[in-house]
């Protein structure tokens, strides 16, 4: 099963790296990855798709410990194939 | 000023004033500023050894631990010990020099990717690319590694950060926080389930000390007269006279305190994680359980098991907000018969050393405060069984990562971090030789750390399981040729003694704790020895493996 996050971050040099070695680690693959600077570059608007049979919230829990993440939300999938 | 004099002034303003570490070219202007600097440098003998004497530190002060370490071979040797912290919640700055931005990038001499090694063993890292933003940088690094849950934070400062020029201006950064909000909507339910509860139990990990709450643990378990269990990290957290206190639970546990979790109708998990080795086969760990869990880590709640009700902050407050009057008398009863029926016995036959014995009678003429570290094998698991501690504190143990060589560098921090205490390290033969070289460091600061090896000439642990689960195919378990631990001791000026008799034991306490430098007790075992009891893999934690089995 997709799920779908939406991310705001830092604008850290390593922050793509840091939520894809949470994402593999914790046993999620990767279905899509989209990425745009903010419009102050400070931040950077990250759309990530996942896919696994695990419950989401303990990719999301650990996702949201790392400091950079500045906010999290989880897009449910049928809400995003709705929205399309 | 230049960078690497405001790093020592930025630690100076947290506070640091033990530092552990050693030196190479991407670090020297920062060995440089040490050099007339108050903070007190301690050069280890291997960058692991530094770290996990900062780890020893930190644990047994509850201060942030801090080591250093130079670019590439210095910064990868750190690694193992981050990733203790890391399991270990344990707060750590690590400061490594890195080359200069010139040319980093190019495979420069020592350069490593220290901040891709970092991400997988550290709460989170930052490489510092202009002197800037150090002080801020350095100041963000305490603030994570000590607030919420505690872990590593590693700092990467390239050489000409570290050489560049900076103003003298003070520093004072407020680093970003995320506020620890403690909700106690759920404690009415709480404390029904407890009020309700026929066989509540209390189940403890070391989250509960390192909140600062063993005064609200104490009166908890007071008002809430209920059994209780801890972890290895949450060992000393019970008041030694606590009537109803079952011991270490887990795979190598009291058998009181894994037949009774398995019987609970209520488990409050405070401060603890569900860990492998503490559940056994999870499906089957506390199966009439409800679940209160209690924590810091948002991540903890229902990651392995689903918790009825969760409390997420500050153990001060949510504490005194969950406790209620329990109705177990019979459970209390019944608690306190297992653990009268299942005591140990010390009655082992023969002349030969019986190491949880030892360990008993060590435990037993330690001053109250001592702190013990330990390595990992048989001799940790005896350690946690037959050794009785005041406070968490007093206790390091590698927990989640299980890593050899940890015991001796984490006595010397212990040491530093606590002078007036006893400290002393009990090792095994085999985990002993992984940080040797740390003796050099007890021989230069003259430190009275007492280092007890528990010898098998085995890697015991392993050999346990050979003999076990593999058909007693005993594949590089056998230490046969170890060096004569008395003779090494003596190389760095530590006088020592080897015993092997049960007669002797006393006589060598006694010699050892008088001694008013380090020592060294060499104390021979049986290599058959064995730890029980044992929860064989895949099984359920009332499935424990006996000694007579
Ligand atoms: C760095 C590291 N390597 C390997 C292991 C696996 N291991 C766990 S216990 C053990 C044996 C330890 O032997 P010793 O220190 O002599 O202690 P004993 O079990 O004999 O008391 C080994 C090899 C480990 N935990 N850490």
């Amino acid at each position: 099963m997709n799920h779908i996050l939406t991310i705001t971050t830092n604008n850290e040099a390593s922050v793509v790296e840091r939520l894809l070695q949470v994402t593999r680690y914790r046993g999620y693959q990767l279905a899509g990855l989209e990425l745009t600077p903010l419009s102050d570059m400070a931040g950077l608007s990250i759309t990530l798709t996942v896919s696994s049979d695990k419950p989401i919230h303990l990719l999301t829990s650990q996702l949201h410990k790392l400091y950079d993440v500045r906010d999290l939300q989880l897009v449910s999938a049928d809400i995003a194939a709705l929205r399309a | 000023m230049n960078g690497a004099e405001l790093v020592l002034k930025v630690l100076q303003q947290q506070g640091v004033d033990t530092i552990f570490g050693y030196p190479g070219g991407a670090i020297m202007p920062i060995y440089d500023a040490i050099y007339a600097s108050p903070v007190k440098h301690y050069l280890c003998r291997h960058e692991q050894g530094g770290a996990f004497s900062a780890i020893g530190y930190a644990r047994s002060s509850g201060k942030v631990g801090v080591c250093l370490a130079t670019s590439g071979p210095g910064a990868t040797n750190l690694i193992t010990s981050l990733a203790d912290a890391m399991l270990d919640s344990v707060p750590l700055v690590a400061i490594t020099g890195q080359v200069s931005q010139a040319v980093m990038g190019t495979d420069a001499f020592q350069e490593i990717d220290v901040l891709g090694l970092s991400l997988s063993v550290t709460k989170h890292s930052f490489m510092v690319r202009s002197a800037d933003e150090l002080a801020a940088t350095l100041n963000e690094a305490f603030a994570i590694a000590r607030s919420g849950r505690p872990g590593p934070v590693l700092v990467d400062i390239p050489k000409d950060v570290q050489l560049a020029a900076v103003s003298e201006t003070e520093v004072s950064v407020q680093p970003r926080q995320r506020p620890i909000n403690t909700s106690l909507a759920q404690s009415t339910k709480a404390r029904q389930l407890i009020a309700n509860a026929n066989k509540p139990m209390a189940y403890i990990g070391g989250g509960v000390h390192m909140a600062g709450a063993m005064p609200q643990l104490q009166d908890f378990l007071a008002q809430c007269p209920m059994p209780s269990v801890t972890t290895l990290k949450g060992m000393g957290s019970v008041a030694k006279d606590n009537p109803y206190y079952l011991g270490m639970l887990g795979m190598h546990g009291t058998q009181a305190a894994n037949i009774a979790v398995q019987q609970c109708d209520l488990l409050i998990c405070l401060g603890a994680r569900f860990d492998d080795r503490v559940t056994g086969n999870l499906q089957k760990f506390a199966p009439k359980a409800k679940v209160i869990h209690v924590d810091i880590d948002p991540a903890e709640i229902n990651k392995v098991r689903f918790a009825q009700v969760s409390f997420l902050g500050d153990m001060q407050q949510i504490l005194p907000a969950i406790s209620s009057s329990t109705n177990c008398s019979d459970w209390l009863a019944h608690c306190s018969s297992l653990k009268q029926q299942h005591g140990w016995r010390y009655d082992h036959p023969g002349e030969r050393i019986y190491a949880p014995l030892m360990l008993k009678q060590l435990s037993e003429r330690m001053p109250d405060n001592s702190v013990v570290c330990c390595d990992v094998g048989q001799h940790q698991m005896w350690v946690a069984q037959h050794m009785r501690f005041s406070h968490p504190r007093n206790h390091l143990s590698s927990g989640g990562l299980g890593t050899m060589g940890f015991g001796l560098p984490a006595a010397i921090g212990a040491k530093l971090a606590r002078p007036q205490d006893t400290v002393i390290a009990v090792s095994g033969d085999g985990s002993f030789m992984m940080n040797v070289q740390e003796l050099g460091t007890i021989k230069r600061f003259r430190l009275p750390v007492k280092i007890v090896i528990i010898d098998n000439q085995r890697l015991g642990m392993v050999k346990q399981w050979q003999q076990l689960f593999f058909d007693e195919r005993y594949s590089e378990t056998d230490l046969s040729d170890n060096p004569d631990f008395v003779a090494l001791a003596a190389a760095f000026a530590i006088p020592g003694h080897c015993i092997t008799r049960k007669d002797e034991v006393e006589g060598a306490l006694e010699a050892m704790f008088t001694w008013p430098g380090p020592y060294l007790l060499h104390v021979r075992i049986d290599e058959k020895d064995n730890v029980w009891p044992l929860v064989p893999p895949g099984a359920a934690n009332e499935d424990m493996i006996l000694e007579s089995n």
